[in-house]
């Protein structure tokens, strides 16, 4: 879980002492690729005159069958918020079945500190729809080729090495010939 | 009879108001203040009283008490968060932001798409909507009123126009400390400046070489007189191998 706070002041348009939380979802891909990283990021911005405590973050939207969890928590608790910080949360996920994939809101709950101390409900912005890449489609587009690159090396060296090895033969064919003569005319 | 009268000669004394405020602000804004009025009466930004609508910029970060900037041609971000206080559902419909011009806010420079989201709101419950725009880069550097505006409805399918942001921005240019434009202008400049000094060295090269051989050329010609093969004595070996010159003396 990877926390970050970030002081933002802000003007509070609300009189009363209690918190208020903003919760914006984002997914962070520009591709949705199966059995690649989908990284998901929850940003809880605390505009209230008060700190919220107790957050939940429970996400229930992803789908077990499309969806396999390979890091994060996707039910998290949050102590404390202090008016005007940001906290951020993130989960990472593997889609494993291919086609569009509608992204709704995640759920929180949190207690506004004021005396009341009643939980408040909130729902999350929306990613809205996706569409879930077979992996085999965006490996044609964006994969390096190292395989096809090393083959075609393979391919171009003899063409490079026949002739080389010719004029090594000759060149070092004439060198012996030439010491040879030298030492003739030294003697 | 009578009453139709009436409400047309108030109608007609409306519209003169308005004609006589267009005539006060100017020639030039007269054309853009009729069309502002049609859209005026089109719709009128009004929210519920059960509903508590906040925004929050999340890109650009805003300082506490100053004006808003955002930077042209650049990704804003924001966030709209409403608060269900009343004892019945609420369905968020659409969101859109527009930039209006600053002195009359009825006047639409830029329209942004209008997002539905259509999200039910439950009674006690809060929801946040995001929504992010590109300002046109051709605006940096003007002052414009930025209107965003969420339409939502209650279950009785009365429709709420509520004005969320309606105010004043700057949009900024971004200077960046040196784009690619610029470094490939300076690249080239610096080719055409070597270049120019490869020329000029060549030419210099050229036309000293040109006076030394013009100098002493007259008369070194006219010592080489063709003698065929009779005279041995200034033939040129140098071109020949060591090895060879060395056995063509023995």
């Amino acid at each position: 879980m990877m926390l970050v706070f970030c002081f933002q002041t802000l003007k509070a348009e609300e009189s009363d002492a209690s918190g208020r939380l903003l919760v914006s979802k984002q997914i962070l891909n520009k591709y949705i690729v199966q059995d690649m990283d989908l990284i998901v990021k929850y940003t809880l911005y605390n505009i209230g005159n008060n700190a919220a405590t107790k957050i939940v973050i429970s996400d229930t939207s992803f789908n077990s069958d499309t969806f396999e969890h390979a890091g994060g928590q996707l039910k998290a608790t949050i102590d404390r918020i202090p008016p005007g910080a940001n906290v951020s949360h993130t989960v990472v996920l593997r889609p494993v079945r291919i086609g569009p994939y509608n992204f709704t809101a995640a759920k929180i709950t949190y207690e506004t500190g004021d005396e009341s101390s009643k939980v408040q409900e909130a729902v999350s912005s929306e990613p809205g729809e996706g569409y879930i890449v077979a992996f085999r489609d965006y490996d044609k587009k964006f994969s390096p080729h190292l395989l096809d690159w090393g083959a075609f090396a393979m391919m171009t060296l003899p063409s490079l090495a026949i002739p080389f090895l010719l004029w090594w033969s000759s060149k070092s064919k004439y060198e012996t010939l030439s010491s040879k003569h030298k030492k003739n005319q030294k003697d | 009879m009578i009453e139709l009268n009436f409400t047309d000669f108030v109608v007609r004394a409306q519209e003169d108001d308005t004609d006589d405020d267009v005539d006060v602000e100017g020639e030039e804004t007269g054309v853009t203040d009729e069309g502002g009025e049609e859209e005026e009466a089109v719709e009128k930004p009004t929210g519920s009283p059960d509903a508590d609508t906040i925004i929050l910029f999340t890109k650009p970060a805003v300082a506490p008490g100053t004006n808003l900037e955002l930077p042209a041609g650049d990704l804003v971000e924001f966030l709209v968060g409403f608060r269900n206080k009343g004892p019945e559902d609420f369905v968020l419909e659409t969101l859109d932001a527009s930039f209006r011009y600053p002195m009359d806010f009825n006047f639409y420079i830029q329209n942004f798409s209008t997002l539905a989201y259509e999200r039910p709101v439950k009674p006690g419950q809060e929801a946040t909507l995001s929504y992010s725009f590109i300002p046109a880069e051709a605006f940096a550097g003007r002052p414009f009123g930025l209107s965003i505006n969420l339409r939502y409805r209650d279950l009785n399918g009365r429709q709420f126009y509520e004005g969320v942001y309606n105010e004043t921005v700057n949009i900024v240019e971004i200077d960046e400390g040196l784009d690619g434009e610029t470094f490939f202008l300076y690249v080239l400049l610096g080719a055409c400046v070597v270049l120019l000094l490869v020329v000029g060295q060549q030419f210099l090269y050229s036309v000293g070489k040109k006076r030394v051989g013009g100098g002493g050329g007259g008369t070194t010609h006219k010592r080489h007189v063709e003698t065929g093969t009779a005279n041995h004595n200034d033939v040129d070996y140098e071109w020949l191998p060591k090895e060879t010159l060395q056995s063509l003396s023995e």
